[in-house]
């Protein structure tokens, strides 16, 4: 069943410089237990989207077109008490940079129970304290830690908090936006095993927002590969790694470093990544595009169906 | 007769590092961390090296103590055949010409106000080599040699105005202007995007094939050390757990650690088998 | 060719800077009234041509002699021997930015010297220069001046200006100190280290050009300081009697007892005091709009 269904969603913010699109044209749906994937380099508009679907944007960015359709209201239209109710209850997200998300003069289970009334106000206080005990079980995080403050963790620990925090009170939908970027691999080893088995043993939705494609690839059924502002290419994890048709989509998997396999050649990028403030009417990876011939440069391509659950936004056949 | 040019360039032996922790109220608190523990390496000319370990490992503190931004409490080391643990004033000088370093972040390793030229003519400006007019043409030449090119396009810029990827091509253009025999790149690549980084390590390959300088890679990702490392130590709270090929620590890595960490790194591959079975 | 791109480039950042300027209403009044006082002070070069009559010190009208109000020969009027009123604010425009400006630059440059010295090298050098700034600090500026005044008789302006000056370094010197802690553990000082740069190159070349904003913004506060502590000495009675600075003519309407009935006198030496103070003030808040880093956005070519 379909959980959250975006259509159309332009995102932009208002620059000194103009208006730049930092989304444009974004459609995906996301199935009930399923999770998926956002993948893309800096300035792709990945943590813009993220932020948008929790009606987060900063002061000059807004949603200029478009629905963000769940449980059958479209978020965008949606009153700010309306938007309140579904944050946090329905929609939880864990920022980037989550670990300084925590408030350093408050012991965590203090935050927990916060975070927990605000959102539920009659609860009782041992109903409450039930909750964070099982919260803290969860995660898997030692019971003894719950009145520690944040600096007392290691950043493995404040991630598993910071996640605790999101799943507090029971959403059906967790946004993640780059949850592991600054952790060890071995650590970031352990929290993506933590979301998989949370995920499977709560039947959460997961949109996992990463510049790394291989984290993605372990903890998301469905990717969907950005750039410059636009889903260049959507797919199950097997297809797009498997059968990538987007040559960005190869770019990135070649760019990947990895310890089995032959050492990858890079293609040689000449380009920039497009100003998204006068975006170019063509594709806009045309640039650096191998296969690039004119027709690219000047007509918008449009998303070519490989399989029902495939597509890629690309002119070229083959 | 002519010398037989050593095939080390690098010895490290015996290296120790301790760290007072934060102080406590009312002064030194007595804590102590142990950055580095009785830590000894060998480097061979031309060969990139990578100390791969995670934060908190003492990777970046050998770093710092190689180029000497600090001094170790014991141990030794060795540039050639030359002992450089007290060199001060004109041999630290000359010591400066021959070793240099790339930082992690290329967001703040350039000073804001300086232009790209002063930025990379200043290691010529500090030793006083040639003319502003020869100095221009070294810079020019060194924008080259990173891929900058036309050089012109850039000299005139600040760094506010480059991506982050120029700006670290910039800063291994100022670390090469000297032309150094040795070059410490401490995670050079880690704030860039995978497909920037990845022209970053092959301009690190190229300048070592043309150049035959040596470096010492000092990552977290043992991918990035496959692709671009002959040998690798493996580090570890201080200690180092492993040394040996590349290829073969990975293929048979002996140490406990060493196989956590290549059992944490995500796996795929390009084409071929999936991630982890879920 | 090289060096026309360098000027391009210069012109380029520094009309970026005016742009940023000129959008700020308080830096847009505050140069305004600057341009104002300074053109004023300009003046008060070429009021000789007018005859000597309008000398300010003693330029006395031969008509009159004695507190006038404003007219055609002396548009605000005389005071109590017949000078001319105008010609005194003039003059009194350039000792206030003569004083204000020579004595907040040499505090500045002071506390900005001392300030790198002691966040860079640390250690016993930081704890002397600190302590020391301490001390100067702790001391009432004005309280030390009439006392000086007082046992030295009338002080010369120039010593007046070295005073403040000597007085005042602290304050600036602190901020700087604590500007220059965080910029000595960042990459590009240690970069500069690496390359083999000895402490004085840094200290000049990487740290003093990021503190000089700082800096530059603390002498707007130093100049409104200083012109306010000269006025006090003046209206006191122990400035330089040799010179017609706004406070010096404040205390001669107060001594001559023509506080009350002789507002024409009174009242433009005490708004120009206020006005120019008010617009040093508003000038250092836009400026520390424009240099402000952190307005240096990640911008990228092309």
């Amino acid at each position: 069943m379909t959980l959250i269904s975006v259509e159309n969603l332009c995102v932009s913010y208002q620059t000194k410089k103009g208006v730049l699109k930092a989304v444009d044209d974004i459609s995906f749906e996301l199935e009930e237990g399923r999770s998926l994937g956002f993948v893309g380099e800096s300035g792709c508009g990945k943590t813009t989207l993220g932020m948008a679907l929790m009606r987060l944007l900063p002061e000059n960015g807004r949603v200029t077109r478009g629905r963000i359709l769940y449980g059958g209201q479209d978020l965008v239209q949606l009153s700010d008490k309306g938007i309140r109710e579904v944050r946090w209850n329905e929609i939880a997200m864990i920022f980037q940079a989550a670990m300084n998300a925590l408030n350093p003069v408050h012991r965590v289970d203090a935050q927990l129970r916060e975070a927990i009334a605000t959102h539920e106000p009659g609860i009782s206080k041992e109903a409450l304290q039930g909750r964070v005990e099982a919260l803290f079980d969860l995660v898997e995080m030692p019971r003894e830690r719950m009145r520690a403050y944040p600096h007392q963790f290691s950043g493995g620990m404040k991630q598993r908090a910071v996640i605790a925090m999101a799943l507090a009170c029971n959403p059906k939908l967790v946004i993640a936006d780059e949850p592991t970027t600054a952790l060890d691999v071995i650590v970031q080893d352990q929290i993506l095993q933590e979301i998989r088995s949370i995920q499977d043993r709560m039947n959460i939705s997961v949109i996992f927002i990463s510049h790394d494609i291989a984290v993605v690839a372990n903890v998301c059924h469905d990717i969907a590969v950005m750039y410059a502002g636009q889903i260049v290419e959507f797919g199950s994890r097997e297809e797009v790694f498997n059968t990538p048709i987007h040559p960005y989509t190869r770019l990135l998997l070649t760019s990947y470093l990895t310890l089995e396999g032959d050492r990858p050649a890079p293609l040689e990028m000449i380009g920039r990544t497009p100003d998204l403030i006068a975006a170019p009417t063509g594709c806009r990876f045309y640039k650096m595009c191998p296969h690039a011939s004119a027709m690219c440069e000047n007509r918008a391509p449009e998303y070519r169906q490989a399989t029902p659950t495939h597509r890629a936004l690309c002119s070229l056949t083959s | 007769m002519a010398a037989i040019e050593s095939k080390t360039i690098m010895r490290l032996n015996g290296i120790s590092k301790t760290y007072k922790a934060s102080t406590g109220l009312f002064g030194d608190s007595g804590q102590r961390v142990i950055a580095l523990n009785d830590v000894s390496l060998e480097i061979g000319r031309g060969e990139i090296f990578g100390l791969v370990g995670q934060s908190g490992s003492g990777k970046t503190t050998m770093g710092r103590l190689v180029v000497k931004l600090e001094n170790p409490d014991k141990g030794s080391i060795r540039l050639g055949d030359d002992e450089v643990g007290h060199l001060k004033g004109a041999g630290l000088k000359a010591f400066r010409m021959k070793v240099q370093m790339i930082f992690q972040d290329p967001y703040q390793s350039l000073n804001p106000h300086l232009s790209i030229l002063d930025t990379i003519a200043e290691p010529l400006a500090i030793h006083g080599k040639g003319s502003r007019r020869d100095r221009r043409d070294k810079v020019m030449k060194s924008l080259e040699v990173v891929g900058m090119s036309p050089g012109t396009d850039y000299l005139y810029r600040y760094p506010h105005q480059l991506s982050g990827g120029q700006r670290q091509r910039v800063a291994i253009a100022r670390a090469m202007v000297l032309k150094p025999e040795f070059v410490v790149a401490d995670e050079p690549a880690s704030m860039l995007d995978a497909t920037i980084a990845i022209q970053l390590f092959r301009l690190l390959l190229d300048i070592r094939e043309r150049h035959g300088v040596t470096f010492l890679f000092i990552t977290h990702n043992l991918a990035a050390a496959r692709y671009l490392c002959d040998r690798i130590a493996v580090i570890h709270q201080g200690e180092i757990v492993e040394t040996g090929k590349t290829e073969e620590i990975i293929r048979a890595p002996q140490h406990a650690y060493t196989r956590r960490l290549i059992a944490a790194q995500p796996k795929f591959a390009y084409g071929g088998a999936e991630g982890k079975a879920r | 060719m090289s060096n026309l791109s360098e000027r391009v480039h210069l012109f380029d950042r520094l009309a970026k800077g005016w742009a940023i300027f000129r959008e700020n209403l308080l830096g847009k009044i505050g140069l305004t009234l600057l341009v104002l006082f300074a053109l004023m002070a300009v003046a008060s070069f070429f009021t000789p041509l007018f005859g000597p009559m309008y000398d300010p010190m003693t330029g006395v009208d031969p008509l009159i002699s004695h507190a006038t109000g404003p007219g055609w020969r002396h548009w605000l009027g005389t005071d109590f021997i017949g000078r001319d009123i105008f010609t005194q604010l003039l003059e009194g425009a350039k000792i206030a930015f003569m004083v204000g400006l020579s004595a907040a630059f040499i505090s500045i440059v002071l506390g900005t010297i001392v300030g790198m010295l002691a966040g860079y090298m640390g250690g016993f050098v930081d704890m002397l220069l600190m302590r020391l700034a301490d001390m100067i600090m702790v001391m009432p500026s004005l309280l030390i001046l009439l006392l000086l005044a007082a046992l030295f008789g009338q002080l010369n302006i120039w010593l007046i200006v070295l005073l403040i000056a000597l007085l005042r370094w602290p304050g600036v010197s602190r901020v700087i100190r604590a500007q220059t802690l965080t910029l000595k553990e960042r990459p590009f000082i240690e970069a500069a280290k690496v390359a083999g740069a000895s402490h004085i190159r840094i200290i000049f070349r990487h740290i003093m050009p990021n503190v000089l904003p700082l800096s530059f913004l603390y002498m707007t506060f130093r100049v409104t300081s200083a012109i306010l502590v000269e006025a006090a000495l003046a209206f006191l009675g122990f400035g330089d009697p040799s010179q017609v600075s706004w406070g010096m003519m404040l205390q001669w309407v107060w001594k001559t007892g023509h506080m009350f009935q002789a507002p024409y006198w009174l009242l433009p030496p005490g708004i120009c005091i206020s006005l120019i103070t008010l617009s040093f003030y508003m000038l250092g808040r836009a400026m520390d709009e424009v240099l402000d880093p952190r307005l240096r956005k990640e911008e990228f070519s092309e």
